[in-house]
């Protein structure tokens, strides 16, 4: 009984923070245009607050930088739990262009940090963003929070 | 005014619509709908595919294509087909412009429309006729899948670099070894450092026989085989292309013609003739010591010495190779070195 | 005190590092820290084919994607020596003032944001989506366009996307005017920008602001009066103001965004027909090329041996203005929401800043004079 409240509480109430790990900026900006009213991502009861102790989900933008191969991991202790990892695009996953000889990348992020759910395209439209985490991080969030510590 | 605002929230709460709107929360569905350009990730057709591989040397993104191969089963071959991740493509559509089949294999929103005398492939390789070699048998017209890439005029088969795919399919035809070349017009400095460590090494080791060498009569012809894993290793340390250092040493040993000299100082008799002789001042008469003395540094090999000389104090060899079997982890190379067939004697 | 703001913050849309030395709620200097999305984009290029080589330089920032292949694109064709046809020059201003609108919309978007007025952010992202799909319609993807190509731009538009653009600008314009005269003549808004982070025309020309947050501050300097197409084509003026506040800043690029509108309705009206395409042949060369991107000039220094790029340099707006805001806006300022505000205003691109490090012998950051002289580490 208190499991299927928490679940419902969980499920509608997502504080979501935005981490660019070196990436061009295109999947932030995809990010942004969600909160516009077309998109509207506060009607699920989605919050981007950018700020990572009070974040149940992080959207990982970008493929990992130098300065951010140690922070990252800071970052992502420092959420609470349960919390759910999305990366968005081709940056997280693979590296994408930047993922040669001679950059300075370390892709991909999971390699770092556990990864729940993968968006992949450079970027990806935000409706495919928008499907992809209605779809994946309300259950993921409630399936994480019933699992004993 | 607080009363009259909370009646008109009420008010509003109590209308069906709104109250629907608020408890189930939707998205127009006008915001999934994309624009008839809009380019997703790319569509493959693997029955037109022709296995060229235009689309992987297109591709700007390190993970996003590869050709795979289907397994061989009792009635037909496999097929070879490319594959798109995902998760690396960028959906800029350049592999659907540069498909060359008819249909496309590749198609990506509209970009495979584009003209296709617009369409421009960057390629690692070059590939050119060599005309002195071509016998022209046409082999390559035919193996060749572009139409257009390889034509006939003035009884010369030309290349045109702007429609070639550089799929390879014509130097995999040609029966005549070098008449059509492959070249790498990448990476070159580093090419060029691989090719300086091949001859510098071949070089170095036919020195190590010069005893052996210097006592071959005219029509002697002295054999023996180098082991290349060490010039290899220091290839690979240069550049890590497998396929463009093996095509290195196969041009180096099969075009290279190394020219010895090498210099007998008992026979010699003082009569100081190859000294003015040389081209490049590398010999020269000591008078202290009443010797003549070659610089191997300055020498130029080009047997003028070996002509002159009456007393046949020069020797001059001509060294030839061939790797076999053609491959860096077993491959030998095998050194022949036979006496040189120029006339002797100043005329 | 120093007030340590970012790298990941709810005030910053990306990572980078603000320094406030703070003395209660005022702010007395600032220190701005890079560093955080360093990719090495340069170097990746080095050794590339101009084909790939485009796609790359499109990422060096998603927002002002487009102006990056553009440059890219005029810097070969400087080497070429040719000139692309005239409707491709026509197409590709058409793209790039689209691109300005949506830059500008996002850049005052977040500027609101930064003030605390939802309403306003909420109006600017509403006006910004007609014209993404605006961007869709013609080229194909929202944010990296690939629309570009040395020798012109990838595919015609036909007519219905033409009119369909028209028609969206159209809307665009009848609509916006009552969001920018809630911001013009707003008390409140006016109160939290009039006066907020100032910046003399003396300070921007010693710091090289570029943009709008120079033009902002009395320098009256667009690139694209240089430009060929913008020159000798369509009639239109550089938007200026003298006052170098943030309100300054704000209201220039919302002038510009109306600027642009005209400049699209002038290529949709007067498009020639013709080939949007020609096949160019590069020869050895180097040449340098500038363009006017929404957040200022950006260069591009290329070298090439006429197949792979063998030198590549790309200067960015965002560095120059970043600077700028740290050494001259974010001294003196009341409190530190106005310093986050101030930041806000200049539009800051940090994806743009960082590319390349460069080293000298020893190993030591330096500054960097002249492509020439830069060797890259193996």
């Amino acid at each position: 009984m208190l499991d299927a409240l928490k679940d419902v509480v969980r499920k509608s109430s997502i504080h979501v923070c935005l981490i660019n790990t070196g990436g061009c900026n295109g999947c932030d900006i995809e990010v942004v245009a969600l909160l516009s009213p077309r998109y509207d991502l506060e009607q699920y009861g989605i919050y981007v607050h950018n700020n990572p102790r009070e974040a149940d989900v992080l959207l990982i933008t970008g493929a990992v930088c130098e300065q951010w191969k140690e922070n990252l991991q800071r970052i992502y202790s420092k959420a609470p739990e349960p919390k759910v990892v999305v990366a968005i695009g081709n940056c997280p996953l693979t590296g994408d262009v930047f993922n040669q000889e001679g950059s300075s990348v370390y892709a991909p992020v999971s390699d770092f940090i556990p990864v729940d759910a993968e968006i992949p395209g450079c970027p990806p439209r935000p409706a495919e963003i928008l499907a992809a985490i209605l779809a994946v991080g309300p259950d993921a969030i409630a399936a994480k929070g019933r699992q004993k510590p | 005014m607080p009363m009259s605002s909370v009646i008109w929230y009420l008010y509003e709460f109590a209308r069906k619509s709104w109250a629907e709107s608020f408890a189930i929360a939707k998205t127009n569905p006008e915001i999934v709908e994309t624009p008839e350009r809009f380019r997703d990730f790319p569509q493959v057709f693997p029955e037109y595919c022709i296995a060229c591989g235009a689309c992987t040397a297109a591709c700007p993104a390190p993970n996003a294509i590869k050709l795979i191969r289907s397994e061989d089963n009792a009635e037909e071959e496999g097929q070879t087909y490319p594959v798109i991740n995902n998760r690396g493509c960028i959906r800029c559509g350049f592999c659907a412009e540069v498909c060359p089949t008819d249909p496309k294999t590749i198609t990506c929103g509209e970009n495979h429309l584009i003209r296709e005398d617009f369409t421009i492939l960057p390629t690692e390789r070059m590939f050119v006729i060599d005309d002195y070699l071509c016998i022209r048998c046409k082999k390559c017209l035919k193996a060749c899948q572009v139409e257009g890439a390889i034509t006939e005029e003035d009884n010369k088969i030309i290349i045109d670099q702007s429609k070639c795919i550089a799929c390879g399919n014509c130097l995999d035809s040609c029966p005549v070894k070098g008449a059509i070349k492959g070249i790498y017009i990448a990476h070159v400095q580093e090419q060029k450092d691989i090719i300086k460590i091949i001859v510098n090494s071949l070089e170095e080791s036919i020195e190590d026989k010069r005893e052996d060498i210097s006592h071959l009569s005219d029509d002697e012809v002295y054999k023996f085989d180098l082991n290349i894993d060490v010039m290899v290793d220091r290839a690979r340390s240069i550049l890590s292309d497998d396929d463009i250092i093996l095509d290195i040493f196969q041009k180096v040993t099969d075009r290279l013609k190394l020219r010895i000299v090498t210099w007998d100082d008992e026979k010699c008799n003082r009569c100081q003739l190859c000294v003015n002789e040389c081209p490049s001042g590398a010999i020269t008469y000591n008078k202290e010591e009443d010797v003549v003395e070659r610089d191997t540094e300055k020498c130029l090999r080009c047997s003028i010495c070996y002509q002159t000389c009456p007393f046949g104090v020069a020797g001059y060899y001509i060294a030839r190779f061939l790797l076999d079997p053609p491959s860096l982890d077993d491959g030998v190379i095998h050194i022949t070195v036979k006496a040189s067939q120029l006339p002797i004697g100043a005329d | 005190m120093i007030l340590p703001i970012g790298p990941i913050h709810p005030g910053l849309k990306e990572p980078v590092r603000l320094k406030l030395k703070t003395q209660g709620e005022k702010v007395i200097s600032a220190e701005i820290d890079f560093g955080y999305v360093h990719r090495g984009i340069e170097r990746v290029m080095k050794g590339k084919t101009w084909q790939k080589g485009i796609f790359l330089s499109e990422r060096v920032c998603g927002i002002c994607s487009y102006i990056h292949t553009q440059t890219f694109a005029e810097t070969f064709e400087k080497i070429a020596g040719e000139r692309v046809p005239l409707r491709a020059q026509y197409l590709r201003s058409l793209t790039n003032e689209l691109d300005r609108i949506q830059s500008h919309f996002i850049a005052n978007s977040t500027y609101f944001k930064a003030i605390e007025h939802e309403t306003l952010f909420m109006y600017m992202l509403h006006l910004r989506e007609p014209v993404m799909d605006a961007i869709e319609l013609l080229t194909g993807n929202r944010v990296n366009m690939g629309w570009n190509v040395v020798g012109g731009v990838r595919m015609d538009a036909e007519e219905k996307h033409l009119n369909s653009i028209y028609q969206i600008i159209t809307n665009l314009e009848a609509e916006y005017d009552k969001y920018v005269e809630m911001f013009e003549e707003g008390p409140l808004l006016g109160l939290r920008s009039k006066d907020v982070g100032k910046m003399s025309k003396k300070d921007a020309i010693k710091g090289r602001a570029v943009g709008p947050i120079g033009r902002g501050s009395g320098l009256k300097h667009d690139v694209r009066e240089d430009h060929h197409t913008y020159k000798d084509e369509f009639d239109w003026k550089v938007i200026w103001r003298k006052e170098g506040d943030n309100y300054a800043r704000t209201m220039n690029r919302f002038d510009e965004i109306s600027e642009s509108i005209k400049i699209i309705k002038q290529v949709i009206e007067n498009i020639p027909p013709g080939d949007v395409r020609k096949k160019i042949k590069i020869p050895a060369g180097y040449a340098d090329w500038r363009n006017e991107a929404p957040r200022g000039e950006v260069a591009y220094m290329a070298e090439t041996n006429g197949n792979l790029i063998q030198n590549i340099s790309i200067r960015t707006p965002s560095i120059m203005n970043i600077d700028v805001c740290g050494k001259y806006m974010l001294q003196d300022v009341a409190t530190v929401a106005d310093a986050v505000a101030t930041y806000a205003s200049v539009d800051p691109c940090v994806a743009c800043t960082e590319r390349v490090i460069i080293l000298n012998e020893k190993g030591e950051k330096t500054e960097f004079d002249g492509l020439h002289k830069v060797k890259y580490l193996q």
